[in-house]
């Protein structure tokens, strides 16, 4: 894992129209912008910051189809190999019977996985402490976070300008500690 | 904003075309298949006119409903699901046709209880039910109210002044109506037109699923027309989030019609009463059926499973115009398991009680000798066509003949597949062909009489600005 950031710069805006031009613009200048934080969802965020489409339901449809091929071998192998039984003159591989379970099965796997894996893309488990960057962006302030380390102090500046001229109402170095 | 559709002299000519294929395929069909009572003609005439008029008044309904939800998307594409209903009349005529018909006893569709000697076999509360009177009763109402109450509901939705308080609040209330009418009538035409071509079966979301699949045909449809309207350079307004939403239905209906047609098969096949499972004898039996209801699950479901569930692939005007060609067909094929086996089973005409029951005796014994002779390996089987010999081809071509000669002649009965009239060919095809045209012909003549897209929706602004981001 890559060493972890210490050193930011924070932009804050009071609108969100202001604040999704200002991405624009920066990210026009060149700018990286390392985390957006915002009070709600603002509608053409990941557009405005250029996000590729989450892969979350990929995943999701993998985790369904393993389901679908679990629920199946498993009642296949139990229902003609392990433990044969007749069921009320049915076949012994009954599969309009398994589709139900099938069906159960895909559909768990899929929620629960994709549940667990947005969790923890999103760093959402236990024992995880967040980092505020500033306590205002779940009340009324919208905030783009730049990373600083190893910039040199004229980049520095230069972001803090065009934040600044870019419509921010606040710019400040927010660092943390080691352990923080 | 108030551009309205021109039927061009050369798309009308090219669907005056498809409607004269398809009056060669109903005079071929009915000349060149003269067999058990012109079976085959009059049951393309049942299927396919039940299928346009399903997808006609689903168009409405679709529309009450997102009126009802407060849904913004729609309107720019309103109009398109609205003018679906123009083959509604079309249908009546049909229907029309196909009850005369059968009060001139011209054909069997309804021979199972129309019949005065099955008439009398039928349950007390099915004879309640299924009499010619209250039937033709029914029929005409559902066809009078989906075209007197339907008109009027289009006409609520298309007010040039809709943004106007009580205009609007007067649409809703039309809505609502229509939903509480198509609810009760679409489930009961298909009991009536459909499922009472075999009074003996029954399944209790037959209504349901009916629904489902012209709901299906019904998108499928809309998206088509919607992309050939664009091509055409109509319908500016419309993107590839309102094909999306359209999109997103028609893979969500989908999976909605595999549910009901899985459950269905699902309960009857668990609990193996002959009452329920004979509509699938009569179905695995015939080898036309078995790869038309296969081939209508792989169409229905696992093709929109794979093709339409991307996203991309919704907002891909070719992808999802191909799909929406690939589900009308498979929908189609799904109304051609339902109506076809029953009408073209081989059935005789009963003159007489006495002769009937004649027949009837002549089906236990050949039944009795068929168990006896049978080889063990085929036991279960001939008791699965027994089932079906006793339930309803018990007056079939080759008992009939089993009446007047030895039984033993038709001892390979069990083995050999269930005889059947019906097929999918050329002229199945060319009669689908011609109800397109009519059904394509009755679309645009509807969607001329008014602009495309009506200014004065109250959702119009929203329409214009939808986007889909997710999904």
């Amino acid at each position: 894992m890559a060493k972890q950031s210490n050193n930011f710069i924070l932009g804050l805006w009071d609108h969100e129209e202001v604040f999704l031009h200002a991405i624009e613009h920066l990210r026009h200048e060149g700018q990286e912008i390392h985390e957006t934080l915002t009070p709600f969802p603002v509608h053409g965020l990941e557009q405005a910051l250029g996000y590729r489409d989450t892969r979350l339901h990929t995943a999701g449809f993998l985790f369904g189809a393993t389901g679908t091929t679990l629920a199946l071998s498993v009642m296949s192998w139990v229902m003609t190999t392990n433990y044969p039984i007749n069921f009320g003159g049915k076949p012994n591989w009954p599969l309009p019977s398994f589709i139900p379970i099938t069906f159960e099965l895909t559909v768990l796997f899929a929620s629960v996985g994709m549940v667990l894996t947005y969790c923890v893309r999103n760093k959402l488990f236990p024992g995880y402490v967040p980092r505020i960057f500033d306590k205002r962006t779940t009340d009324d302030r919208f905030a783009l976070v730049f990373d600083i380390d190893g910039k040199s102090d004229s980049d520095v500046e230069k972001i803090k300008q065009l934040c600044n001229s870019n419509g921010a109402v606040e710019v400040k170095k927010r660092t943390f500690d080691e352990n923080e | 904003m108030t551009e309205r559709f021109e039927l061009t002299g050369g798309l009308r000519k090219n669907l005056y075309i498809m409607i004269g294929i398809g009056l060669v395929g109903l005079v071929g069909a009915f000349f060149l298949y003269p067999e058990n009572h012109h079976s085959r003609f009059w049951s393309n005439l049942l299927l396919n006119s039940y299928f346009f008029t399903g997808i006609g008044i689903f168009g409405i309904f679709f529309v009450a409903a997102n009126t009802l939800g407060y849904s913004g998307w729609i309107a720019v594409v309103k109009r398109v699901l609205l003018s679906l209903s123009g083959f509604v009349r079309l249908g009546a005529l049909f229907a029309l046709f196909i009850i005369l018909g059968m009060f001139a006893h011209q054909h069997n569709l309804y021979d199972h209880w129309f019949d005065k000697h099955h008439y009398a076999e039928l349950a007390n509360t099915k004879q309640f039910f299924l009499n010619p009177l209250f039937w033709t009763s029914r029929v005409v109402v559902y066809f009078l109210l989906w075209i007197l109450v339907g008109d009027r509901v289009i006409k609520a939705f298309s007010e040039p002044n809709s943004n106007n308080k009580e205009v609007y609040k007067k649409s809703k209330l039309w809505a609502a109506l229509w939903i509480v009418i198509f609810a009760v009538t679409e489930s009961f035409v298909s009991w009536d037109m459909i499922m009472s071509t075999d009074p003996h079966w029954y399944s209790t979301l037959f209504g349901w699923y009916n629904f489902a699949s012209y709901g299906c045909a019904a998108f499928a449809f809309s998206i088509l027309l919607t992309i050939f309207l664009k091509s055409k350079g109509y319908l500016a307004q419309v993107n590839e989030n309102h094909i999306h939403d359209l999109g997103k239905f028609l893979f969500a209906f989908s999976i909605f019609w595999t549910y009901l047609w899985f459950s269905q098969f699902m309960l009857q096949w668990y609990g193996n009463i002959p009452e329920d499972t004979k509509y699938w004898i009569k179905r695995f039996d015939v080898p036309l059926f078995k790869v038309t209801i296969f081939l209508a699950l792989a169409l229905n479901f696992l093709f929109p499973l794979l093709v339409i569930l991307k996203r991309g692939n919704k907002r891909n005007f070719k992808v999802i115009g191909t799909a929406a060609v690939v589900i009308i067909f498979g929908h189609y094929l799904d109304f051609f398991n339902m109506v076809m086996p029953e009408p073209n089973f081989p059935v005789v005409e009963h003159h007489a009680a006495a002769h009937h029951a004649s027949v009837a005796k002549a089906d236990y014994t050949l039944l009795a000798e068929n168990k006896d002779v049978a080889a063990e390996a085929h036991t279960e089987k001939v008791e699965v066509v027994a089932e079906v010999a006793h339930e309803s081809a018990a007056h079939s071509d080759a008992n009939h003949e089993a009446a007047h000669s030895t039984p033993a002649h038709h001892d390979a009965h069990g083995e050999e597949p269930v005889k059947t009239y019906a097929g999918l060919g050329l002229f199945e095809l060319m009669i689908l062909t011609g109800f397109v045209g009519a059904f394509l012909l009755a679309f645009f003549d509807r969607l001329s009489k008014e602009p495309l897209i009506n200014e004065s929706d109250p959702y119009l602004k929203e329409s214009l600005r939808h986007h889909v981001e997710y999904a």
